[in-house]
Parts: C-alpha cells; structure tokens; sequence
C-alpha cells in the first residue's frame, strides 16, 4: 500500500511515514496543498492522509481539487481541529474518515486499511446526470441552472434515482430506499411520488427524464 | 404606580388628563349658561322697574303677581331685607328683587319688581345632569381608545421582544428588522443590532480562541503520543529509545510553555496579571535577557548587543518584563536573521525597548495581527513556537500601561513602550 502524508508539521510528517514504514507501507510526504495536490495527480495512492491546517491552500479545499479533478483515492482526514463543523466540512468535502489528533497510530493503521479495502470508484459529492445536479449535504438540487424546490422526500427519491442512472429501478427497490418498514400505506405511494417528482424536475423544463418501463417500474435517462 | 404595566400607566396618565381637561370644560360650560341667564334676569328686572317706575309716578299703589313677575309698588320706603327669595306665593321658583325708590308728587314710593328664578335653575340644573352624564362616559370611551392606543404604540416593542428571544447563540448572525421610519422603535433595533454585533465578534473570537487553543494544544500532545505510541511498537534500541525520548521532552517543553503563557494571558484578559513593580536598572534588564540567550544565539552563529545608557530606571516588573523580551529576542533568533540589537531609550517618561535584527522582518500583511493570539506568520507555522509570543510580550506591556509595537522598515523590529513611572 502506498500513502500520501500531507502534514506541514515536519516532525509529524516524519513520525507517520516511519510509523507507516514499519508497518511495510511505503509513503510520501507533501508539505502544501498544492504539492500534495500534484503529487497525487502523479501517482495513484491507496490512501491520502490530509492535514487540514496547512500553508496556502487548507485541506478541505485540497480534497474538493482532488475530487474534482477525478481523483478518487480513499482520504483520511487526520486534523488537530475537531469540532463537529470540521468534522462535517471535511466528509463533505469528499474525505472518506475523519481522525483528531492525537490519535492512536494502531487507530490510524486499522483505518487506513479498511480505506485501501474501497474500490476507487468515484464517489462524488455532488451528483450529476444529464443536466441534473444535486447535493445532498447542502440538500440543493439544479436542472441545469434553476434550482429545484423539493420535499424531503422527493428529494432523497431522486438521489435514489441520480445513483443509478439509466437503470430500471423496481417499484419495490424505489420503496424499500425511500421508505422504512413503518410506513404503513405502501400500495402506490411510488406511483404518486414519482408524479410528484415529475411535476418538479420534468414538466416545467418540457423534458421526459424518468420514464415508465412497463412491468418494471422506472427509469431516470441517463443524459 | 412603578409597578403596573405601562399600558396600564399610559391609560392611566390619559385617563386623569382627559378627566381634568373634561371637568374644567363642564365647569365652564356651567358657568358660561349662569352668568348668560343671570344677566337675561338683570335686564328683565331692569326693564321692569323702569316700567313700574313710571306707574308709581302716575300714582299707583298697590301688588301685582303672576307666574313670572312681580311688581309692587309700596309707600313705606324701607327697603326689603333681601333681594333673593326662597318662595314667593303665586310664583314660579326662587324670585330674584330689584327696587328703587321714586320720588312722586304724592311722595316717596318704594318701587319693588321681582322675577322667578324657575326656568333659570331649571335650565342650570339640566345642564349640570347632562354634564354628569355625558363626562364619565366620555372619559370611560377615551380610557378605552387610550388604552388600545397604547397598545397599538408598544406593539411593534413586543414583536421586536418575541424577534430578540428567539436569536440564540446558535445563529448569532440573525438581527432584528428596522422599520422604516426613524423613530425610537427603529432607533432601538438599530442600538439592539448594534449590540448583537459586538456579541457576536465577542462570541466569534472566544470560539476561534478556543479552537486555536486546542489546535495549539493536540499538536504537541498528538506528537507526544505518536512518538512515545511508535517507540513502543516494537523492541527497540537504546539510542532510539534515547532519540525518542528527547524528541517527547521537547513537546512536553512546548506544552509547558505553552500552558504558561495561556494562564498569563489568561490573568492578563482578566486585568489581574499580578505585577511586582519596582525601579528597575533597563541595562540590568537587557543584561539579563542578553545573558538568557547567548548560548542559543552562540549556537546559531549570531550575536547579541545592548545599547542602553546606564541611567534608565523605570518601575516594572523584573521578571515579566524580562520574559516580554525574552519573547521577542526568541522570534528573532527564530525567524530573524543577523545580529540582534538590544537597545532602550527614555523620551518623554516613555522607556521603549526595541529588539531588532537584520532579516527582513515581519511581513507587511502580517503586522497588523502581529500581536493577536495564535496568529503566525506562513513561514512561523513550522517552527514550534506557540504562536503566543507576541500576544504575550503585548499582554505584559499592557499590564504596565504600555504598548508594543512592530515595524520592518529598515530590518526586524519590535518594540515595547512602557511608562517610566508608575502611572
């Protein structure tokens, strides 16, 4: 496994990698963002660990580059800052996990393997089909340039849906994903959401993108 | 009267200004129509007795009486006990009496002639009940409008309350609305907003501090760990036993220090950083502070002057003003470059001590934050300073009335000015 420390401290930097090292993983060390940046551009690691606070460029706006510039290894956000605003900037910045130092090297090693055990998938932060966008930390979703107004539930169903484009998704798949074992009424409530959500993604912009499979169920067009 | 509601107070100012204004307003309406009817009956009687005059000199005697009038006409000229009787038989009321006594060719004649008061108390009496009447209710309708007044006045005060007591700390952006016309209602939104917005750089830069605090704090404690945790891993060597210890003492030093310099600036931001002043020789100060440092700058390469004239005393506190400098001189064998200059002059009961050196300082976009807490410079991030020396050496020479000061115009400088005598 190899692994990319990005960590300005000089002397954390170099306790990682010989930490690291003993353990038989080979690993660089980037002292900036942009560094770190270029390096991973170079190399595909198994496993980024990213500082936060660093000269220039801070590691959460390092990790949205990384993501946005299509690279997808595993991010392990390793930070003396630990409020829970951290915390949450930094998973949805893109990072996989998330340690405070000080931490436990055993901690940072078991971590870093269950990270290299992800395939490097992308796994965006925003999700994009067609011209359809949609951010589900920020709860936002866009047809091209305007901004969708919808319910709670109209908007995780069409999440659902923006995770498996082109696909036919079951009325059944859709139900046991937007909905718990508590909802009593299960009959055709699918039926009336998708409606609900076509109205709102579909109708206004004169477009058809999730369209009726006969005896299947539904389909968002993929592009 | 405090302890009402001021609605309650407003209706009630209204209410006794309303009642006074109505009553004086009664009151003279009622004296308005007495003295308008008192004079009608004056100029009845007066007409009357020049008639009735003119009958005693044709010779007539005697009484005439109807409801309204009366007209005697007598030869004893002693003149009537009273001019206003309570009951006249044959007559209306009260009667109200004029006479005069007429000289006739048949000798003096008492003239009398009355007139009934009965349409005249009526009239009065009317009027005083319709004023009884029609005062409370106007004032019982006025106390009302006052009171919805007053209401509709305080209004936009309790819709501004139920706005404030709903801005918490979580969202300590949110601000009141401002109406549009600038009246005392927006006047105080204005001053609450104002107020919100103090809060809210208070309550930012406590947060920020705290998090600096415990940035600041883990790094040295997530080396401490890392190091001691690693060594342990596996069998290791005395020398890097050795190695690993050294390195976990230098963090517990960066830690002490930096806990220390927390608390003084703690008691500091408190105005109680306990100060021992006494005259004090600044050459002793500036020895002393040299002395501290020579190994280390022997060690770097770089030396270390005083420049100071001997005869500077000031009242300070030894040891504090000792570790104020001891900061700066620290930043310049840490950042700076050369050789550093200790000097201290006295102008105008200021003493001001200036440490410089002759790399090239601060940078610009960094002076004015220079002397916050946990502030650095880019290229001080690394360098295992605790981001408190500055903040430090400003804390103290605040506590002694004074101020510190930084500028990289010709080389690194930095400066505390204190007064000269205890102020």
């Amino acid at each position: 496994m190899r692994v990319l420390v990005v960590e300005d401290e000089p002397k954390m930097a170099g306790l990682i990698r010989r930490g690291l090292a003993e353990e038989g993983y080979s690993a660089d060390v980037a002292a900036t963002g942009d560094d770190a940046i270029w390096m991973a551009q170079a190399t595909a690691y198994d496993a980024i660990v990213l500082d936060v606070l660093l000269p220039g460029r801070n590691g959460f706006e390092v990790c949205r580059e990384l993501r946005r510039a299509g690279m997808w290894s595993p991010v392990l956000m390793l930070t003396a800052r630990d409020s829970v605003d951290d915390r949450v900037a930094g998973l949805d910045a893109g990072a996989d996990d998330y340690l405070t130092k000080p931490f436990s090297f055993a901690e940072l090693l078991a971590r870093l393997r269950a990270l290299a055990r992800r395939p490097p998938l992308a796994r965006p932060t925003v999700l994009e089909v067609g011209d359809l966008r949609l951010d589900p930390a920020a709860h936002q979703a866009w047809r091209g340039d305007s901004a969708l107004s919808l319910s709670t539930k109209e908007f995780r169903m069409l999440e659902v849906f923006m995770r498996r484009p082109g696909e036919v998704l079951s009325r059944l798949y859709l139900l046991e994903h937007c909905w718990d074992y508590g909802y009593e009424n299960r009959s055709n409530v699918v039926d009336v959401y998708v409606r609900y959500l076509r109205e709102k993604i579909d109708r206004p912009f004169g477009r058809d993108s999730i369209e009726t499979v006969r005896g299947a169920g539904y389909r968002l067009r993929d592009g | 009267m405090s302890r009402l509601p001021i609605r309650v107070r407003l209706t009630l100012a209204f209410a006794l200004a309303m009642a006074a204004v109505l009553a004086a307003t009664g009151a003279f309406l009622y004296l308005r129509l007495q003295s308008s009817l008192d004079e009608a009956v004056h100029e009845t009687l007066a007409a009357r007795l020049v008639d009735a005059t003119a009958l005693a000199r044709s010779g007539a005697t005697g009484r005439t009486v109807s409801d309204e009038s009366l007209t005697e006409i007598r030869t004893a000229t002693a003149p009537p006990a009273r001019t206003e009787l309570e009951r006249v038989p044959g007559m209306d009321g009260r009667v109200r009496l004029a006479y005069s006594v007429v000289d006739t060719p048949r000798g003096k004649r008492l003239v009398i002639v009355g007139a009934a008061l009965g349409d005249r108390d009526e009239a009065l009496t009317g009027l005083l009940r319709q004023l009884l009447i029609a005062v409370p209710v106007a004032l019982i309708i006025a106390s009302l409008l006052g009171y919805w007044l007053a209401g509709a006045a305080l209004r936009p005060v309790e819709a501004m309350r139920a706005e404030a007591a709903a801005i918490s700390g979580s969202e300590p952006g949110r601000r009141l609305p401002r109406g549009e016309a600038d009246d005392e209602i927006s006047r105080l939104a204005t001053t609450l907003n104002e107020m919100l917005a103090r809060l809210e750089r208070a309550i930012e830069r406590e947060r920020s501090f705290v998090a600096d605090a415990s940035h600041e704090l883990r790094t040295p404690l997530a080396l401490l760990r890392a190091e001691l945790e690693l060594a342990l891993r596996k069998p290791r060597t005395a020398p890097e036993l050795e190695a690993a210890i050294r390195s976990a003492t230098a963090e517990t030093d960066r830690l002490v220090r930096l806990a220390e310099d927390l608390l003084v600036l703690a008691q500091a931001d408190e105005g109680r950083l306990p100060l021992r002043r006494e005259p004090v020789r600044a050459a002793d100060v500036l020895g002393a502070v040299r002395e501290a440092f020579r190994s280390r700058a022997d060690a770097a390469g770089r030396s270390i002057e005083t420049d100071v004239a001997d005869a500077i005393v000031l009242a300070a506190d030894r040891l504090r003003l000792q570790q104020a400098l001891g900061n700066l001189v620290d930043n310049a064998l840490r950042y700076g470059e050369g050789a550093i200059r200790l000097d201290a002059s006295a102008r105008d009961g200021l003493v001001e001590f200036h440490v410089r050196d002759e790399g090239p300082g601060l940078p610009p976009e960094f002076l004015p934050h220079a002397f916050e807490r946990f502030t650095r410079a880019e290229a001080a991030r690394t360098g295992g300073g605790t981001g408190l020396g500055l903040a430090l050496a400003a804390a103290i020479a605040e506590a002694h009335g004074g101020t510190a000061e930084a500028s990289s115009e010709h080389g690194g400088d930095v400066w505390l000015s204190l007064p000269q005598a205890v102020s």
